[in-house]
């Protein structure tokens, strides 16, 4: 018998347990299997495509990260949030740490598209990247989630876009005519062996630049941007990079060192028309609060896990 | 006031001094900013009292199968319960003050440092009653609504053409599976997927997603409004993580709020920085 027989009055409580929550949930076993066949096929279980569909057509409560504010927002414009959806990708990288990276986050971002799908949105907005403090064997879950959103009269998107803007934003950027669609990853490494004379500094007293080490960086970080632009391409015609991540690494074995360069930009993709601005007018303010204003006060940036290393990585 | 610039009598007077004996309505209790205050003001509401509502909960133990995803439901349901039973200490409290619901709450958990089993659960909100005594505003069955929106999101969320029923949360404690050596070693030099660590998360949070999505049927909400999700481990072994989603139901206050009469928004550029 489970602890939640107990509930149902067929046996005494051994202990005073409280309430249980009522599940969707059928037995953990089948779930599991049916977890297990979904990832493998690319698809999605039959009980979350049921659950998200409901959402889609209604007859659930719609969920949405979207504060007051952005529901009013959403609101003036027929856009309605359907469900919360989320995309997950436990990734393990072996040879490489960078590829793993990008790789973790495009499948991530399929299966978030896939969710929303099945609940037969327009976009997704308010796309947080996550990921969960938990370093497993050279591991790491990259994690997206979002709210799914339809425009009324406007029939689903096989492939609804990712907006990795929170609400509030999103429908500002669509005034102006422009459709925040996707994320874009670029990620490139590349080792620069010993046998490569001239690496480090010949004398101690002389002023002069490191040309093959520098060279070598530039190229790395030059390499991560056009996997960027390749990215993005197909989803639109400009990338707002809000991430860039790099790493110079020197590794010596012995007598022979070796220098590992990785570089991970991420991005929003966008798609507008060009010289089309926001059509409201802009109102200059004077807060005269002191130290730090609320106007100016940076939001915490809710799509980033990569802490931003320009100030001390850069060269 | 009609004349939005003047200050009322009754302030006057209380500034000279005039009116300092004691309010008969008695005083109320608050830990609302200035602005939160204001705005709950402007929306048509008077803070009675803070309600608080705590619980200490020893939690059971369960061992988790080494090698095996699965829920520690021993562990969700105590969690689940202790949030439960804060949450409702804490709208009794307000039921006694007489408050149409709760603002504000804010939800922690605090670990004990004595004891690694024991967790204190706290609820913490602003009980607020309608200025004119307007009965509409009641939570679900007539009891106080609980909403964890501030006090500028809670009058934002009128202007939206909804009200605030209930605080909905979904708890799900789950045990992600150790890969066995043999797999791990297979995997070292791979670039792959784990799949049963993906499996556990989404399994996890579908479960909390569930579980939330059903509170918000039980209370007749059309939505469920600033939904956040915490993963979090309170002193546990290192592959038992909570999945804890948690929102304000709210459903549209008559009917809905035609979309054009929302305001446009005003965009300003502080020019000093």
């Amino acid at each position: 018998m489970s602890w939640f027989d107990r509930f149902k009055g067929s046996a005494p409580p051994a202990s005073p347990v409280g309430p249980a929550q009522q599940d969707f949930a059928g037995d953990p076993a089948q779930r599991a299997s049916e977890w297990e066949s979904a990832l493998q096929h690319h698809r999605l279980p039959a009980f979350v495509k049921h659950r998200l569909g409901e959402a889609g057509s209604g007859k659930l409560p719609w969920i949405a990260t979207m504060s007051p504010a952005e529901l009013a927002q959403t609101h003036r414009y027929r856009v309605r949030p359907i469900a919360m959806v989320s995309g997950t990708c436990w990734y393990h990288y072996g040879y490489s740490w960078t590829n793993g990276h990008a790789a973790g986050w495009h499948t991530a971002l399929r299966r978030l598209q896939q969710e929303a799908a099945a609940a037969g949105a327009n976009a997704i907005v308010d796309v947080r990247m996550r990921k969960i403090d938990m370093e497993l064997d050279s591991s790491m879950d990259f994690t997206l989630i979002g709210t799914a959103v339809r425009i009324e009269g406007m029939p689903p998107n096989p492939e609804p876009v990712v907006a990795t803007v929170s609400a509030l934003e999103f429908m500002r950027l669509l005034e102006a005519g422009i459709v925040p669609t996707g994320i874009a990853i670029g990620a490139h490494y590349e080792w620069l062996g010993s046998w490569q004379r001239n690496l480090d500094a010949k004398g101690g007293w002389v002023n002069q630049p490191l040309t093959t080490l520098g060279n070598f960086w530039e190229r790395v970080r030059k390499q991560a941007l056009l996997q960027l632009k390749q990215d993005a391409h197909a989803a639109g015609n400009g990338v707002l990079a809000h991430t860039h991540f790099g790493q110079l690494l020197k590794a010596e074995e012995g007598d022979s060192e070796r220098y590992l360069g990785r570089h991970i930009v991420i991005g929003t993709v966008v798609d507008g028309e060009r010289y089309r601005s926001v059509p409201h007018d802009i109102r200059h303010v004077v807060d005269m609060c002191d130290g730090v204003s609320p106007l100016c006060e940076q939001r915490p940036s809710s799509h980033n896990v990569y802490d931003t290393n320009q100030e001390e990585g850069s060269i | 006031m009609s004349d939005g610039t003047a200050i009322p009598q009754h302030a006057l007077e209380r500034l000279k001094g005039l009116r300092s004996e004691g309010h008969p309505g008695g005083i109320f209790t608050s830990d609302f900013s200035i602005n939160e205050f204001l705005l709950v003001r402007k929306a048509g509401f008077e803070p009675v009292g803070l309600c608080v509502g705590s619980c200490i909960y020893h939690l059971g133990i369960q061992y988790a199968n080494w090698s095996k995803n699965q829920e520690m439901d021993v562990l969700s349901q105590a969690m689940y319960h202790a949030r439960e039973l804060a949450m409702s200490r804490m709208r009794a409290e307000a039921e006694g003050m007489g408050a149409d619901g709760i603002v504000g709450v804010e939800l922690t958990v605090k670990r004990m440092e004595w004891d690694d089993k024991i967790l204190e659960f706290i609820a913490i909100g602003t009980g607020v009653v309608h200025a004119k005594g307007h009965p509409g505003f009641k939570g679900y069955n007539g009891k106080p609504f609980t909403s964890d929106l501030s006090g500028q999101d809670f009058w934002t969320l009128l202007q939206a053409g909804y009200r605030p029923l209930e605080m909905v949360m979904g708890s799900c404690v789950y045990h992600v599976a150790h890969q066995g050596m043999f797999k791990a070693l297979g995997n070292v030099g791979n670039n792959t997927e784990l799949t049963n660590y993906s499996q556990a998360l989404y399994d996890a949070r579908e479960i909390a997603m569930e579980r939330m999505q059903h509170e918000a049927i039980q209370v007749q909400a059309e939505g469920v409004v600033g939904v956040d999700l915490h993963e979090g481990s309170h002193n546990w072994q290192p592959h038992i993580i909570e999945f804890f989603a948690v929102g304000t139901a709210v459903t549209p206050i008559t009917t809905e709020r035609d979309a054009s009469t929302i305001p446009d928004p005003q965009l300003v550029l502080s020019v000093n920085n």
